[in-house]
Parts: structure tokens; C-alpha cells; sequence
């Protein structure tokens, strides 16, 4: 990742994982925040219910004592009513009746438990009581003393309050009744009813000392709720602690979950986070890998193009708006690719619908003729394969194009360049023949002068007006034929070496090996003759037309054949022959020219000398451009021979030819043409004019 | 063109095309000169052979004026190798050879010319350029055959001589006077005079130069 962009980049990563853990501790924060004020608020209304009920039980009770009967009832009766009371009501510990004077009159304890003031008597812990009993005389209601310990004979005590009632029959003060509550007992019939179960219910006085609680003490003193009941005559706070702890992370459900939630939520954002960063290598990647695709179309020389299954162009390259001079634009556009010549384009469609119907087997490479903008034709070689789609439809086609017209230049040139080797090679061979040819013109040139003029010299001699004798007359008519056969032949001189050196039109046709030789045989002659020697033409009957550049093979013949003329010419005879058909009878010099068939597709021919051969030094340099072992040749003749004979797709090699004792008695050089094929002749010379060049195609 | 006293003259053409020694042979005919063709230099080589079997030596043959017209450019026996076997017969002045020429052999027939040759003529020659330069070979054939005839007329009067005309011969041409002469050989003044008229006689001479002059003639070829 690039540094520039890493920074803010990383920063946001942070930022995001900084809001996320403050989120997550707020959210913890509320959580615990909220259960903790849900707690305390059920705690709150418990204290609440709590010290209603024990309000509405301490009025209960105090109606029960008021309806205990009075003064002017039987004490026995009262007694009954009170232990009646004493046993309904657990909480009421003692029921006192005094005089007005707080003298004790009657008293009754609750049958439930063991007397009150067993351990110390009455009068010691009626401080309270007498208070209580002066505020209800004062305020004539009934009045409640404040909290007091009694303790248990068997250890312990016990927290009571008293309710102190005046009695009165009319104005005056009658007596009072003293209950005695405990408060353990209170709380214990608060605990049945009022309060939540769970929660631990305590009675405190106002300056929070502890008069009575709950059994098990179970309040964790975290949550908890007081609530100050105002008595008569006093005031009892009661106090309710939730058993519930502070609400910690761990255990609770809530709190669990939101915490796995925030883990989840983190880890999910470390997965996401990871997510993106793959993305952003892989878009990357991607990213760069277009570019490099995209700059190694645009860097091709090669033009592409693809094409739907409609043939309408779908893309193309730079190279390709280069070679063709559209843009991208238009040939995207039309609706037939502008780069088709204007009288090709019928045909173009119709192979295009071929394709088309020919299915995504196609792939192939031809050749066709595409035009530039500019209206310039050139020929290109189009690549076409089927495209198929990421699931292996056919989707259409694509093509590399390659613009040849460059390449046909270089061809052409290459060719022209040949051509005027070639012609620079036979000019060179007349050039080295001009001796030869001079002497040839000389001879019927002299001949023809000698006739002429010793003919005129008869003519200046004869006297005008008198007759000639027929002897003279024959003479003359001999010279005067003479004169006109030389010029002939003097004439035929010069159309043979004409012919030869003529440039001709480098054209592949059918030629018959006879018509080859026959049109090099005059020059061949010519040379034989000065040289005595014999020339043969030996053709295989029935041979097939060789296809050949008639031209280029006609030098290639005399080359071979002037080579084995000076061969023998330079060496003592060869191979003495007692038959020789010679005039002096004692050289046999002998060049033959055979024709085979050597296979059905190939016509061999052969130039045999009966020389003094190659030997290895010379042969190892023989086909070396400018090697010659003759003071006025150029050694053009047997490299161009070569070049010449392989252009057609033939051989070129030679081979010293031994007699039975092994002594070399003459050179065979040979090569090989292509022959004819079967067919019509015309079929023959069109199939080999087109075969080499591809068909045009559409593309 | 004839020398009555030596007989017909003859030009021998060695060429190994026919039709250009058939021209050559109706050219000299249309000027009046007899040639004899032969179609290369080993066939001519035969007949000097043969020639050279009939007689004696290079006196013997030509009689006649004679000359030879030689292709330079021939299959077999070069002209030149041809030139070189007359060369070595001594037939040179006798049968003064003119070589014909192709365009490109100029060089070597130059050479021929400063080996002893005539002359020579380009193919194709004009007009009767050919048939003059023979007649003017055929005169000096003519001529070197007269002077050799001079020479062995002198030569056999010389063999005439006795041994006493030639050792006054001699002491003429060394340029004593008679009486120097009879002193010398012990004899007297008139024998040696009437010895100087014999000598001046038999030899055909008048004074005492022309006799010089007859036996330098006489000596010089065979220096």
C-alpha cells in the first residue's frame, strides 16, 4: 500500500476501533447503569409496599386492641379476648392493662413463646412505656413508645416497641392498654406478605441502628431502600436490601451477551478490516494487471480486434486504428468495418455469413486485402480464433491482424533484387563469352568480306557490255550465296546471345526440357565448336514439362554446360576414344546433356564432361560466390546456378565420375526440377501460377 | 601476280572454318593469286612434313612465291604454335606468314609481328586490305626466293675457283696490292694478274668492289 495514503488510512483503522471500544463501554456502562437503577427501583418499591403493609398492620393491630373490652368488662373476659388476640397475632408479644396510674393491672403474654420480662422485671423497661402512655394521654390518641431492648433469659433479647392506649369513659383518664410488639415479629409478618421474596427486610431506628432484621441477612447492602415510617409517639425506618450484588461483567446474561455481542462485533470488524485489505491487494493486482494488458495491446504492432457472434467489432487495438486509419470509435460504430475495399465487400459478407453459420470451430489464418482510410489497399494476414466467455460459450471471434505490406515490399525488393543479379549474372556470362562471341561474329563477318570483296573485284575487272563466262558466273553466284548464308548465321549469333541476355518477365510456366536446351544450344555450340567437342543431348522419352522460370534455367544450363567445355578444353583429352567421330580421330571430347525422371514429381538434369573432374580442394569452394579457377571468369556462374536451381525448390550438386580403375574420367552437375503434374496442361500452369499465394479471404 | 622465273605464287590458308577459307579463297582467286586450304594447323604441319621428306631442306621448298595466311584462333594446333614449327623449319622468308585476328587477340598477333611475323589483319578485314598485304608477302617471298637463287648461282661459281684463284680472291678482298700479292705467294706480278682476271671472271664481277660485295653477299646468311 502506498505510504502517502497508509497514514490516513491507518489513522481511520484506529479511529474506528477507539469508537468501537468507547461504544462498547458505554453500551457496558448503560447496561450495568440501567440494571443497577433497576434494582435499586425494585428495591425502592419494595420498601415502599413494605412500609405501607406494615403500616396497615400496625392499624390492624391497633384496632384489635382497641376492641379488647374495656374497663367496665369483666377482667376474665378481657383476658380471654386478649389471649384470643396474643395467638392471632404472632407479632403482639404482651398485652398490659394499668390503672390510671401505670400501675400494672393486668398483663397477659403470648402463649407462643416464653414471657417477656423473664430476665429483668417490667418496672426496669417501662421507661419507654410510661413516655408512650403520657404522649397518648396528652394527645388523647393512641401513642407508640420508641424501641427497646429486652433481653432473653437464655441470652440474646429482643427489640420491642409498645403501643400505649388511654382509656377513658367520657373526659376521664380511665386506665391505659400497653401492647407490646416485637419487632422480630413484625418484620416476620412483613416478610410473609409485603416485601419481594429474596429481599431482606430490617427495621432501623431513624439514626440507623439496627433494631431487627430479616432471618437470613441475605442483603448485599449494595441495592437498598429505607423508608421512615412516622409513628404516633415515634418513628421506625425500615430498611430493604436487595440480595443482589453490584451487577459485574461475567455472570450476567445481559451483560454476557452484550459483551459477546461486542467481541462478535469486534472480530468481525478484524474480518472485515482483513476483507478489505485482501480487496485492496486484489483490486491492485487487478488494477495493475489491466495495465500491463492494456499497455501490451497498445504497444503491439500487431492488430487485434474481436468481433461478436453478430461480427459486429467489439474492440480493437491501437495497432489496429493505426494499420486501417480509423478510430476506435468508428470501426466500433459501423455496421460493416470500413476497412473492407469497396468491390471485395459483397464477398467479404458472404464468408462472414459462412462463418458465421459455421459455428466457434473456426481458426485459421488467411490472407486478405484490407483498405486504409486514406483508400490505400494493403495486404494483411488475419489470425482468426474463436472467443468463448468465462463459461466456455462461444462468444465470438478474435483476431490478430498483421499489416504484409511492408513485409511484400521488402519481398519485392528482395525479388527485384534477384532479378538484377540474375541479369547482372547472364550479362556477366556474355561478358565472358565475348571472345568467343566476337570470334563467332568474325568468322561470317571475314567470309562474307572476302566474298564481297572479291566479287567486286571481279566486277572491276570484267569490261562493262561483255558477257560473262559461265564458269565466273557460277563463281559469283556461289560468292553472292555465301554472302547472304553468312549474314544469316552472323545474325543468329547475335539473336542467341539477344535471347539470352534479354530481360524476361520472371514467370513460372510449363516448359518442355527440349525447348530449354534447344534455346541454349546455340550459344552451347559455339563454344563446343572451338573446342572440338562433341555435345549430346540424351532426353528420357516421354518426359514430363518441368516448371521453371524458363530464363533463370536457360543460364543455369549454359553455365553448366561452358563449365564442362573449358573443363575439358583446359586438361590433356580424356578418355581416348577409338570410335571418336572428331576430325582428327584422337580426341573424344564429350558433353552430354541428359534428362531423367527421377521421381513422378521431379525431372533431373544432367551436364557430364569427360574432364579431368573436381578435385577436393576446388569442390569444397565451388559453390562460393566469386570463387573461379578461370582468369577471366567472375565465379558468379555456380553460386547464381545454385540460387537459381533452390528457388525453384531443387537441387544443385555434382559428382566426379570414375572408370573401372577408379580414374576419374568426367564431372556429372546435376540438379532437379520440379515436373508437371497430371492435368490439363492450361490447370498445370494456372495451379502453379496461384498455389504459392493464398486465397483472398475476408477478414 | 607471278615471277616468271620462280613460277605461280601460292598462298596456303590455314583456317578452321571452311566458309571463311572458301571466301578467302574466292577473294585472292577474284585477284588473280592460286591458294590451297587446309583446315588446321596439324594438316598443314603434315604437308610441310611431307615437303620437308621430298626434299633436302628449307631450299628446296617453296620454290614458288609463297605465303601463309594463318587464323591465330584455331581448335587443335594454335596459330601460333603453327607459326612456331615455321619458325623452326626456316621457312620465314620464303613463306612470310600474315595471321588474321580476332578482335581480342591484337596483343598476341603483335607479338607474332616482333617474332617475325609480316603482319597481320583484323577480322573482319576491308576490302582488298588482306589481298594487298598478301601480294606485298608474296613479293618478298619472291624476292628472298631471287636472292636465294643469287646466292647459290655465286656459291657454285665460287666452287669454280682453284686453289690458287681463291687465295688471290682472298688476298684481293683483304685489299693487297699485285705485288703485295706476288710477294706474298712467291709468285710473279703477271701470274697474279692474270689470276685476278680469272677470279674476276668466274665470279662475274668487274673491280675489285663488286668482288667484296659478292663474297660479303655470300657469307653474311651463313654468319
Amino acid at each position: 500500500m502506498p505510504t502517502h495514503e497508509g497514514r490516513p488510512r491507518w489513522f481511520l483503522w484506529v479511529a474506528l476501533v477507539v469508537l468501537l471500544v468507547a461504544v462498547q463501554v458505554l453500551l457496558l456502562t448503560l447496561t450495568l447503569h440501567y440494571r443497577s437503577s433497576k434494582a435499586q427501583q425494585e428495591v425502592e418499591a419494595g420498601v415502599l409496599a413494605s412500609a405501607e403493609e406494615l403500616r396497615k398492620m400496625l392499624g390492624a393491630d391497633l384496632r384489635r386492641v382497641l376492641n379488647l373490652p374495656g374497663r367496665e368488662a369483666a377482667p376474665s373476659l378481657w383476658r380471654e379476648r386478649a389471649q384470643a388476640l396474643l395467638i392471632e397475632r404472632p407479632e403482639l408479644l404482651r398485652v398490659e392493662r394499668r390503672d390510671t396510674t401505670f400501675a400494672l393491672t393486668q398483663a397477659l403474654d403470648t402463649p407462643t413463646r416464653s414471657p417477656l420480662f423473664a430476665r429483668i422485671p417490667r418496672a426496669q423497661a417501662q421507661l419507654e412505656t410510661d413516655l408512650a402512655c403520657r404522649a397518648a394521654e396528652r394527645r388523647s390518641e393512641p401513642s407508640y413508645s420508641r424501641s427497646y431492648f429486652v433481653p432473653h433469659a437464655e441470652g440474646g433479647g429482643i427489640e420491642v416497641i409498645d403501643l400505649c392506649i388511654a382509656e377513658r369513659a367520657g373526659e376521664t383518664l380511665t386506665g391505659h392498654v400497653v401492647a407490646t410488639f416485637g419487632l422480630p415479629g413484625l418484620l416476620d409478618q412483613l416478610s410473609a406478605t409485603a416485601p419481594p421474596p429474596g429481599l431482606d427486610l430490617a427495621m432501623l431506628e431513624p439514626d440507623g441502628t439496627m433494631l431487627a432484621h430479616g432471618p437470613q441477612r441475605s442483603g448485599a447492602g449494595v441495592f437498598r431502600a429505607s423508608r421512615l415510617i412516622d409513628l404516633p409517639g415515634t418513628a421506625i425506618q425500615l430498611q430493604l436490601n436487595s440480595p443482589a450484588a453490584q451487577p459485574s461483567l461475567v455472570p450476567d446474561l445481559i451483560t454476557t451477551m452484550v459483551v459477546g455481542l461486542s467481541l462478535t462485533l469486534f472480530g468481525v470488524v478484524v474480518l472485515l478490516a482483513r476483507d478489505v485489505r485482501r480487496r485492496a491487494r486484489a483490486e491492485s493486482e487487478l488494477a495493475e494487471s489491466l495495465a500491463f494488458r492494456k499497455a501490451m495491446e497498445d504497444s503491439l504492432v500487431t492488430g487485434l480486434r474481436a468481433r461478436d457472434r453478430q461480427a459486429r467489432t467489439t474492440y480493437v487495438n491501437p495497432a489496429f486504428c493505426a494499420m486501417v486509419g480509423f478510430d476506435a470509435d468508428e470501426l466500433l460504430s459501423s455496421e460493416q468495418p470500413p476497412y473492407w475495399p469497396a468491390e471485395l465487400a459483397g464477398e467479404y459478407q458472404r464468408r462472414q455469413e459462412e462463418r458465421l453459420a459455421s459455428g466457434a470451430q473456426t481458426r485459421d489464418a488467411f490472407e486478405t486485402t484490407f483498405v486504409r482510410k486514406s483508400g490505400e489497399r494493403f495486404p494483411a494476414m488475419v489470425f482468426e480464433s474463436a472467443l468463448r466467455d468465462a463459461s466456455g460459450a462461444h462468444a465470438g471471434w478474435m483476431s490478430a491482424i498483421v499489416d504484409l505490406s511492408a513485409q511484400r515490399r521488402v519481398e519485392e525488393v528482395a525479388r527485384q533484387q534477384q532479378d538484377r543479379l540474375q541479369a547482372t549474372a547472364r550479362l556477366a556470362t556474355i561478358g565472358e563469352m565475348a571472345s568467343l562471341l566476337s570470334h563467332e561474329l568474325n568468322q561470317p563477318l571475314s567470309a562474307i568480306a572476302a566474298y564481297a570483296t572479291g566479287t567486286l573485284n571481279v566486277m572491276d575487272a570484267h569490261t562493262p557490255g561483255t558477257a560473262l563466262d559461265a564458269e565466273m558466273w557460277a563463281s559469283l553466284h556461289v560468292a553472292a550465296r555465301q554472302i547472304a548464308q553468312q549474314s544469316e548465321r552472323a545474325g543468329r549469333v547475335i539473336k542467341s546471345v539477344h535471347d539470352f541476355v534479354r530481360r524476361r518477365e520472371s514467370a513460372r510456366e510449363a516448359v518442355a526440357v527440349a525447348e530449354l536446351v534447344e534455346a541454349v544450344l546455340p550459344l552451347v555450340r559455339l563454344q563446343a565448336r572451338k573446342s572440338d567437342t562433341a555435345i549430346e543431348f540424351d532426353p528420357e522419352p516421354g518426359l514430363r514439362k518441368v516448371v521453371c522460370d524458363r530464363a533463370m534455367v536457360e543460364q543455369v544450363l549454359l553455365n553448366l554446360t561452358r563449365n564442362g567445355i573449358q573443363a575439358m578444353q583446359g586438361a590433356p583429352h580424356a578418355g581416348a576414344g577409338d570410335n571418336g567421330g572428331n576430325r582428327l580421330g584422337d580426341r573424344r571430347r564429350l558433353l552430354v546433356l541428359r534428362a531423367r525422371a527421377s521421381t513422378p514429381q521431379w525431372v533431373l538434369l544432367s551436364v557430364i564432361d569427360s574432364g579431368p573432374g573436381v578435385d577436393d580442394e576446388v569442390a569444397r569452394r565451388l559453390f562460393t560466390p566469386f570463387f573461379t579457377t578461370r582468369s577471366e571468369g567472375m565465379g558468379l556462374g555456380l553460386s547464381v546456378c545454385r540460387t537459381i536451381v533452390e528457388q525453384h525448390g531443387g537441387a544443385l550438386d555434382f559428382e566426379n565420375l570414375r572408370d573401372a580403375s577408379g580414374a576419374v574420367r568426367g564431372v556429372e552437375f546435376r540438379f532437379t526440377l520440379p515436373a508437371e503434374r497430371a492435368g490439363t496442361p492450361a490447370a498445370r500452369a494456372a495451379a502453379s501460377e496461384t498455389s504459392p499465394a493464398t486465397l483472398t479471404n475476408e477478414g | 601476280m607471278t615471277t616468271p622465273e620462280l613460277g605461280l605464287s601460292m598462298v596456303y590458308l590455314v583456317d578452321d572454318e571452311e566458309v571463311v577459307r572458301q571466301g578467302i579463297a574466292w577473294l585472292l582467286r577474284s585477284r588473280r593469286l592460286l591458294s590451297e586450304g587446309f583446315d588446321s594447323g596439324e594438316a598443314f604441319e603434315a604437308a610441310l612434313e611431307q615437303h620437308a621428306a621430298s626434299g633436302t631442306g628449307p631450299e628446296d621448298w617453296p620454290r614458288a612465291p609463297s605465303c601463309l595466311v594463318l587464323d591465330l584462333r584455331m581448335g587443335g594446333m594454335s596459330g601460333l604454335a603453327l607459326f612456331e614449327r615455321v619458325i623452326a623449319r626456316g621457312l620465314l622468308e620464303t613463306l612470310p606468314v600474315i595471321f588474321l585476328t580476332g578482335h581480342g587477340d591484337v596483343p598476341t598477333a603483335v607479338a607474332a609481328v616482333k617474332r617475325g611475323a609480316f603482319d597481320f589483319v583484323e577480322k573482319p578485314f576491308s576490302n582488298n586490305a588482306l589481298v594487298d598485304r598478301v601480294e606485298q608477302a608474296l613479293a618478298a617471298s619472291a624476292a628472298a626466293l631471287l636472292a636465294r637463287r643469287e646466292l647459290a648461282a655465286r656459291q657454285r661459281r665460287l666452287e669454280q675457283l682453284s686453289k690458287r684463284e681463291r687465295e688471290v680472291m682472298e688476298l684481293v678482298a683483304s685489299g693487297l696490292s699485285n705485288k703485295a700479292m706476288a710477294e706474298a705467294l712467291q709468285v710473279s706480278v703477271r701470274t697474279i694478274e692474270v689470276h685476278r682476271a680469272s677470279v674476276y671472271e668466274k665470279l662475274g664481277v668487274q673491280s675489285a668492289v663488286e668482288l667484296l660485295n659478292a663474297l660479303n653477299s655470300l657469307s653474311a646468311p651463313r654468319s
